[in-house]
């Protein structure tokens, strides 16, 4: 089972996942305040267009699924809370 | 090619003849012609009132909007240079090229850590008008706070010789490379675009090109100049957005890169929108792989696909290849545009015949007066009012040009160019780096990505990973190196030269001396 239990803490989990992933390969550290969860990852200079597809084939990968072109929206990638909520809505599914 | 009327007396002419046509569209905000020009005399008449005069030189730096365009003209209405300054570049870049320059104004936008550090910097712009909300402060106008004037002022821009603009191509090593434009380069560039698109007062593009490069800026222009609409979209992160773009706006021209493309139709379904409006797409910034261009032309049925090549010292364009002639002349970057003449010469300056590859000269009113304050650089590319571009190729019997390589160790990745040493000057700042060489390796979206070979310090040699982290704090995105290599020495020429060609795997191309 990837996540602890309750819609909650499924959500808490894969920000951190995500957030894991953005700070170790684009911001190149493991400190944790290095990025907000709210902060755009676009407008913040953090991710680029190599870098999200970077970003969505590791989570195509990591969970599983595929990401279709018309998902690919600033409302479901521009930062860690909305590619969370992305997630969590998913894997829902 | 004859004398042009000035690009802003043509755009100044449709505001007051049309002004209720739109100009420009950036998300949920638009512009008609009217309006941009209201925001540009405003410009203008600001910096006339703070004592700017012509020639004097006025920074931008501005992503694509609405504000960047009236900039750049209100600027140019008030007889100064417009120097767009790349809005991704950091403190360390933007104080040498605004030191370099001597600009005595700024726009920029509000709330950029960069532009605010580089502005306490000596030497640095007074004036200073920001974009944005929380534009105001005790130093800085809000560029929504211009004053209205009353009448747009006397255009006091310059004509024919008198600089118009300077775009920096390289950044913080030595002497920055200013290429200066002249009101005669950019008028007769956008003239040779207009007749070989056939742009017209109907035309629509959607741009995600910057203005502060020069294929950005000429789309900008070359548009604007007659009348037709330029849509901005921030940029291809989010390609779906894009080409959504251009199926709502009914657009009738896109631009891009090899990498715009490579997204477009490997990310979005194309099929599944009605693109039918497109009439034109164009690509230059890089050679595009032939099999590309194929998909491309399949994809988009109904528009004519415009291969094209330039650079920056040459306003932006030298040669486009006429779409009917694509499957005949596979591989070619086409014939030289309206006004311009290419030669292909030996490493002495000699021109070589018909089929020989050697490296690229060209002659035309779109070619740079030279780089700002940098003689040695100017001398080295401006000979007898030709232009030596850099570029290897070579011509056929019919006068299209293939190119086949570089002379100099710049990198396209993407839409952007990167000097190699910008990149090894800060590596050199790592402890623990003894020396490096930086490279672009092929890829195949990019183009090509950077490569940073590192000869480390026993014992204190840091990971990729630190590397990186320096560099994220220092450079912008697109320069931070793609892959870190550690080695024991770097290869070098009996003369001490490090072997770039060697590192990036490429094979080297002879010109006759």
């Amino acid at each position: 089972m990837l996540f602890g239990q309750g819609g909650c803490d499924v959500a808490l989990e894969l920000q951190r996942q995500v957030k894991d992933f953005v700070l170790r390969n684009f911001l190149f550290t493991d400190d944790d305040k290095a990025l907000a969860n709210g902060d755009s990852l676009i407008r913040g200079g953090i991710v680029d267009s190599t870098g999200i597809l970077e970003l969505v084939g590791h989570l195509e990968q990591a969970f599983a699924i595929r990401i279709p072109p018309e998902d690919m929206t600033p409302a479901n990638f521009d930062s860690i809370d909305a590619i969370g909520a992305y997630l969590a809505r998913r894997l829902a599914t | 090619m004859g004398e042009t009327a000035p690009l802003c007396a043509r755009i100044a002419a449709i505001a007051r003849n049309d002004p209720a046509r739109a100009a420009l569209a950036d998300g949920t905000r638009s512009a008609t012609y009217g309006e941009l020009w209201s925001q540009a005399s405003r410009f203008a008449a600001w910096l006339r009132g703070n004592g700017v005069v012509a020639g004097d030189r006025v920074a931008l730096v501005l992503a694509n909007g609405i504000e960047a365009a009236a900039a750049c003209y209100g600027a140019w209405l008030a007889g100064a240079v417009a120097v767009p300054l790349n809005a991704q570049a950091r403190a360390r870049d933007l104080v040498p090229w605004l030191q370099h320059c001597g600009a005595r104004a700024i726009v920029h936008a509000a709330g950029s850590a960069d532009v605010d550090e580089a502005l306490r910097a000596p030497g640095t712009p007074a004036l200073r008008v920001a974009v944005g909300a929380g534009a105001r402060s005790d130093t800085t106008v809000s560029w929504d706070a211009l004053p209205a004037c009353a009448d747009a002022p006397a255009t006091a821009h310059h004509a024919g010789d008198a600089l118009a603009t300077i775009l920096y191509t390289s950044g913080t090593t030595g002497a920055p490379k200013g290429v200066m434009l002249s009101e005669r380069n950019v008028a007769s560039n956008v003239d040779s675009i207009v007749e070989y698109l056939a742009l017209g007062a109907h035309d629509s593009i959607v741009s995600v090109l910057p203005f502060y490069y020069s294929y950005g800026a000429s789309v900008l222009h070359t548009h604007l100049a007659v009348g037709a609409r330029v849509v901005l979209e921030s940029n291809t992160v989010f390609p779906q957005l894009v080409v959504e773009a251009l199926a709502r706006e009914r657009a009738t021209g896109f631009s891009g890169v090899p990498s715009t493309y490579a997204l477009l139709l490997d990310r979005v379904p194309l099929a599944q929108y009605d693109l039918t409006s497109l009439r034109y797409v164009t690509q230059a910034g890089g050679a595009m792989a032939p099999a590309l261009t194929s998909r491309l032309r399949a994809a988009l049925p109904n528009a004519r696909v415009f291969v094209m090549y330039g650079q920056t010292e040459a306003t932006a364009r030298l040669t486009w290849l006429p779409p009917e002639r694509l499957d005949e002349k596979t591989g070619s970057v086409g014939i030289p545009v309206p006004g311009v003449e290419l030669d292909v010469r030996s490493e002495s300056g000699a021109p070589l015949p018909r089929g020989e590859v050697g490296e690229v000269w060209a002659r035309g009113a779109n070619v740079m007066a030279g780089y700002w304050n940098n003689a040695e650089a100017t001398a080295q590319v401006l000979r007898d009012g030709w232009l030596r571009t850099g570029d290897l190729g070579r011509l056929d019997e019919e006068g299209y040009l293939f190119l086949s390589g570089r002379r100099s160790d710049m990198i396209k990745t993407g839409a952007h160019r990167v000097h190699p040493q910008d990149i090894e000057e800060v590596l050199a700042e790592i402890d623990g780096v003894v020396e490096s060489a930086v490279v672009g390796i092929d890829d195949e979206l990019l183009g090509q990505v950077i490569k940073a070979f590192i000869v480390g310090r026993e014992g204190s040699v840091p990971t990729p990973e630190q590397v990186k982290a320096h560099c994220r704090a220092r450079l912008p995105i697109y320069k931070i190196p793609k892959h870190v290599e550690f080695v024991a020495a770097l290869p070098r020429t009996a003369s001490g030269k490090v072997r770039r060609v060697q590192l990036a795997g490429t094979p080297q191309i002879q010109v006759p001396k």
